[in-house]
């Protein structure tokens, strides 16, 4: 029974993902990211092996951080530089999915090559590991504004995260505390950074940034 | 046997008779008109005995040609093509003898007629012919009389052009046959086609044989990337002879295709996964090419490329479920295919002899110029709208019920397949799925731009209506139409008896029952959709009854001055569609200079695709091959002492080679 | 053989329920707009006050104008006897249904495109030309959607493919039935024309697509059209429920008040997504049928794995 809860989360997982490569509104963007981290936040639950400290504190971080902390800074960025929109660069709308979609069946091509040592819980955590961590990668490649390469990046951690969890039992609760205070400190720092390029120039576009060089 | 040899003979003999004729007017045109009707009815006579069994028989004379010999056999696969040939030779022979009659003064009609029988002769023959050499005969004069056809309006530069073309293409696929037939001879040892079948072929040399197939059978169908010749030709010929050739003709590389399915027993694993990819590409980008064109003879001929991709996709799944031993995907392909060559046949004839009614009332191809013909064309126009309907694959007509036999030979491959088949499977299914929503944009653009609305060009015409003898064999097409969407058990039998003949499989009574049931339910369903649509309309005249009717101007959203050029028109029909495709078609736009000026009088916008192959592909090559022929002309200078310096070379080299070299 | 009484009641379900979606989608509207709204039973009142009406018809229209409201009706009808209603199964069932289904809404939209070019004007026009786009790319993602289903279930009959959705299947596909919903609620807002492709409300023509194509028709022939385009959500909205509500008792009362139930319900989900997005701009509905799409090609990749 469980196996279906933990399929429909994945599921739904990567639809979110795959929603955010086919919105361009910022405020989009940043809520489906905090969904997105809501969902992996109560994964850990649906594992065998009942509810251990471990499980709740991995619970409470990610909560406090990728769906409440985070979020909010991302919101505070977007109200500050006063730009609503990030339309795909490279690719365009239509062509960002497709290639989304075709990055998802090379996930589910390159897990079932894989020869693991234990069996994992869901046949589709490795696939949906390897699609969020493509789009993360996907939206940072076709993106032009800061902030939304920032929740690339994110989105990148959170496929991570899903690899993580084959790991839950082995993995020190140190490490992933550890992991937590890396994000939090980098999204900080984006953020000040952020700031100061809106000051400085006026406008968030990276493709811009090249132009220092002259 | 003896019947079928008959009509050859009528055909042959009547065509030389022709010739001599051309002064006395009614009795050529009679003679032609009735030694069509008498060939093909007795073609008709001798393909049902072999549709139904599954017999073959043979006929043989010898031949002092080496290797050759004179072999024609019937069976249930010709017999299939046999029963086609029939009914479109019928329909646009007797369509020709109307279209013609006021080029008489001008041109010769007698040598028309006599190449026009010869044609039907050769094409009889080719899907008879059981012998390699007198299938390639054959086929090159079928290809040079094809010429004669197609270049009727020789006066014109283009119309030469598009001929020259088509022989290119054409020959250069005949080579690669050439070839192929050479091979095949060599491993069986006989040019005969049975002992062909017979021989056993090594897993490389059938590779290798398959692809020759494909390019010398697929130049001749249209496939996409050697598609080129097509788009010019159809324009340029007159309109019986596009409906032939884009009936019949290019059918035949579709028939040498099947043959060669059936000689070579075990062909790849990967042939059907590439047919597959075939059908798909040239489905749409046939499609594509069709809805940027704005003439319509060139829009149809773009069609016929698109319908060939749909029987190849047929043909595809069913070498892909022969391969993988699912006996019934096989046969519900290969009948799906078949019936698409019969169907897109009969749909495709009467739309090119519509066209060529429109074209001829009123003296242009440009679909932008017209409008609002149905008022004075109802036959033409009706007739149209019944060959639009069923090329879209719209219930209630022809087109609808082989498309479903290829939908379900590919969702039987989703079910029942590997993994990869299903992938292949799936990609086949959408791209029928595209083919048949862009078709179905494509003739709405068409029929709707033609014959609703209002007239385009500011012409005040009344155009006339053609005579019988033009819209009778168009009616007669149309009736077949109807009668397979309706009523498609026989039909669908016979190409169920081609299919197994093809698989070397014997028909069971019970499983062919079994494969007819889900086709005969959607039938009765579309009987009771019909029997709700007459309630429908008795309740609407009804009502129509009790309550007025007024008939005013349309309503124009409250704008005082509108012409019939507001109206849309194709190309902004199309733009949408093309606009989503950009890439693959190469649309472009493009604007007037006036457009600079703030408040220009008069702009001009025109849209046009690019076919991509022809452009990208081939005349960049001939370009190249021009040069490396300039740099060759410098070997043949005309100067003779030039060429006594190659003959004592030639001499040199021969010395060196054959010299009695001390050991 | 086709029990007489099941087919007549599920005609008079089609006739009678159908407009009853649209009022309920009407009155959620105007909750979310804090409005009373239309009564409930509105559409009812304008298809009858329709009919009695005389009509309009232009000079350069021919029969096919007069035809086509006609045969849209009659499509969406004979459509609604191939799908099963929730646990009550569909009277006319064979292998390859599920194409004639498409097939005929496919003939019904040819014939209103071909009326709205009929007119002669370049508001039906354009109404026409997008139509034809946006349809034909919708039922791209309504066969990958079939394949995804035919997999699953080893069948090609709507019957089977979405009739036989127990707990048990939802264990082992659950996730690719999710997905094939998902994409095929969006397909839904497409073909029938909601926000946001598409606003039923408005009549501005830079903005139609439905709406525009229609612009001509009058009295009775506008009521059909009225009362088809309700039909064609109904036949379509009861392939999503079904698909999503794996309820059968073997009872007909109880099957068809849970049905006409989640029916309701399927309207009010419609009506709130109406209300809480905004119309795309019209070169961004190709995103969202790619959107589909891709939604559909995963849920099929995740079925080919889990079957295989």
């Amino acid at each position: 029974m469980n196996t279906v809860w933990i399929d429909m989360a994945l599921a739904v997982v990567v639809i979110l993902a795959i929603g955010l490569l086919g919105t361009s509104r910022l405020g989009s963007i940043v809520r489906l990211f905090a969904l997105q981290s809501f969902i992996l936040a109560f994964l850990p639950f649906l594992l065998e092996g009942g509810i251990g400290i471990h499980k709740v504190v991995i619970a409470t971080g990610t909560l406090i951080v990728k769906v409440i902390a985070i979020p909010a800074i991302l919101f505070w960025a977007v109200r500050h530089v006063s730009i609503r929109r990030d339309t795909p660069a490279i690719f365009g709308g239509s062509a960002s999915l497709l290639v989304g979609g075709f990055l998802i069946g090379l996930s589910f091509f390159l897990s079932s090559r894989l020869v693991l040592s234990g069996k994992p819980f869901s046949d589709l955590l490795i696939p949906s590991a390897f699609s969020t961590l493509f789009i993360g990668f996907l939206v940072i490649i076709s993106r032009v504004k800061a902030i939304t390469q920032v929740v690339g990046y994110l989105i990148m951690e959170n496929g991570i995260f899903l690899f993580a969890l084959l790991l839950f039992e082995t993995t020190p609760l140190l490490v992933e505390l550890g992991i937590f205070l890396d994000i939090f400190v980098g999204v900080f720092v984006m953020g000040i950074i952020i700031n100061h390029i809106q000051n400085e120039f006026d406008h968030m576009d990276i493709s811009q940034l090249t132009s220092l060089k002259e | 046997m003896r019947l079928f040899l008959l009509s050859l003979e009528i055909l042959a003999f009547s065509a030389v008779l022709v010739l001599f004729l051309d002064r006395f007017r009614k009795l050529c045109h009679f003679v032609f008109v009735a030694s069509l009707v008498a060939a093909c009815s007795l073609n008709f006579f001798v393909s049902f005995p072999f549709l139904r069994g599954g017999e073959t028989s043979i006929f043989r004379i010898p031949w002092s040609v080496p290797f050759g010999e004179f072999t024609i056999g019937l069976d249930p696969l010709s017999a299939f093509f046999l029963m086609t040939i029939g009914c479109v030779a019928l329909a646009s022979g007797i369509y020709g003898c109307g279209y013609l009659q006021e080029h008489h003064e001008k041109k010769n009609l007698g040598v028309h007629y006599f190449f026009y029988l010869l044609l039907i002769t050769l094409l009889l023959v080719v899907v008879t012919a059981r012998n390699a050499v007198l299938f390639l005969t054959a086929w090159e004069l079928m290809t040079i009389i094809g010429y004669f056809l197609v270049t009727f309006y020789d006066e014109k530069k283009s119309v030469r052009e598009a001929g020259y073309l088509y022989l290119i293409v054409t020959h250069c696929g005949t080579f690669c046959l050439l070839v192929m037939f050479a091979l095949m001879g060599q491993a069986a040892s006989s040019m005969d086609f049975d002992q062909m079948a017979l021989a056993h072929y090594a897993p490389g040399l059938t590779g290798l044989l398959f692809i020759l197939g494909l390019v010398g059978f697929g130049a001749k169908a249209g496939f996409f990337p050697i598609h080129i010749w097509l788009p010019h030709a159809h324009p340029a010929a007159p309109s019986h002879v596009s409906a032939l050739f884009s009936g019949f003709v290019i059918k035949t590389g579709i028939y040498g295709l099947l043959r060669l399915i059936f000689i070579i027993k075990d062909l790849p694993a990967w042939s059907g996964p590439v047919v597959l990819a075939i059908g798909g590409v040239s489905g749409v980008f046939g499609v594509l090419y069709a809805l940027g064109q704005h003439e319509i003879k060139k829009l149809l001929a773009y069609h016929s490329i698109e319908n060939i991709g749909i029987i190849a996709l047929g043909i595809g799944i069913g070498l892909l479920g022969n391969a993988s031993g699912h006996e019934s995907i096989a046969l519900i392909g290969y009948a799906g295919g078949l019936l698409h060559v019969l169907n897109h046949a009969v749909f495709k004839s009467l739309l090119f002899l519509s066209a060529g009614s429109v074209i001829r009332s009123t003296g242009t191809g440009e679909i932008d110029a017209m409008g609002g013909l149905l008022k004075f064309l109802p036959f033409t126009g009706h007739l149209f709208l019944i060959g639009s309907l069923s090329i879209c694959g719209l219930p209630l007509f022809n087109g609808f019920i082989s498309e479903w036999l290829v939908y379900r030979a590919l969702f039987d491959g989703v079910i029942h397949l590997d993994k990869f088949g299903i992938i292949m499977a799936v990609m086949a299914a959408v791209s029928l799925a595209l083919i048949g929503g862009l078709a179905a944009i494509c003739f709405a653009k068409a029929f709707s731009v033609i014959f609703l609305g209002q007239n385009r060009s500011h012409r005040q015409d009344i155009y006339k209506e053609n005579p019988c003898m033009m819209w009778g064999p168009m009616m007669f097409l149309a009736a077949i139409c109807v009668w397979i969407g309706l009523f498609p058990k026989t039909i669908v039998s016979f190409a169920f008896a081609s299919a197994h003949f093809l698989i070397a499989a014997k028909p069971v009574a019970a499983q062919t029952e079994f494969l007819l049931q889900p086709i005969l339910s959607t039938t009765k369903v579309l009987y009771i959709f019909l029997l709700v649509l007459g309630l429908l309309v008795l309740c609407r005249a009804l009502l129509a009854r009790r309550y007025p009717e007024r008939r005013v101007g349309t309503w124009a959203c409250g704008y005082p001055s509108l012409t019939t050029r507001i109206q849309y028109t194709a190309s902004s029909f199309a733009e949408p569609v093309l606009r989503l495709f950009k890439w693959m078609v190469c649309f472009q736009v493009q604007r007037s200079e006036k457009s600079r000026i703030n408040l220009p009088e008069e702009l001009e916008l025109s849209s046009k695709v690019v076919d991509m192959p022809e452009h990208f592909v081939f005349r960049p090559i001939l370009a190249m091959l021009r040069r490396f022929s300039g740099m060759l002309l410098k070997l043949q200078s005309g100067h003779i002492p030039q060429y006594l310096f190659y003959m004592l070379l030639g001499l040199i080299a021969l010395l060196l080679w054959k010299f009695p070299w001390r050991a | 053989m086709i029990p007489f009484i099941s087919v007549l009641s599920r005609l008079a379900a089609c006739l009678l329920f159908s407009p009853f979606l649209l009022g309920v989608i009407g009155k959620t509207k105007a909750f979310f707009a804090g409005r009373k709204g239309p009564p409930l039973l509105q559409p009812y009142y304008d298809i009858l006050k329709l009919i009695q009406k005389g009509s309009v018809y232009s000079v350069t229209t021919t029969w096919i104008f007069r035809a086509a409201p006609l045969i849209f009706f009659a499509t969406t009808l004979i459509a609604s006897f191939l799908i099963p209603f929730g646990g009550l199964k569909a009277p006319v069932q064979f292998w390859g249904d599920a194409l004639l289904f498409t097939y005929l809404f496919g003939l019904g939209r040819f014939f209103i495109i071909l009326a709205a070019m009929d007119t002669g004007s370049s508001f039906e026009g354009m109404g026409a030309s997008r139509e034809a786009i946006f349809s034909c790319l919708s039922e791209i993602v309504l066969f990958l959607n079939f394949a995804a289903l035919a997999v699953l279930s080893k069948s090609f009959s709507l019957s089977q493919m979405i009739g036989e959705s127990w707990w048990a299947s939802w264990t082992v596909s659950g996730p690719s039935l999710i997905l094939v919903g998902a994409s095929y609620f969006m397909i839904l807002l497409v073909e029938n024309s909601r926000i946001p492709i598409d606003d039923p409300a408005t009549h501005l023509e830079l903005t139609m697509i439905h709406e525009v194509m229609v612009l001509d028709h009058s009295g009775p022939d506008l009521a059909f059209i009225l009362h088809g385009a309700a039909i064609k959500l109904f036949v379509q909205g009861s392939f999503f429920v079904t698909l999503l509500i794996p309820f059968q008792s073997h009872n007909r009362i109880i099957d068809a008040t849970v049905f006409l139930a989640a029916m309701i319900g399927l309207a009010v989900i419609i009506g709130i997504v109406e209300s809480v997005m905004a119309r795309l701009r019209l070169n961004r509905i190709p995103s969202f049928i790619t959107g589909a799409f891709v939604l559909a090609l995963f849920g099929l990749i995740i079925a080919i794995m889990r079957v295989l």
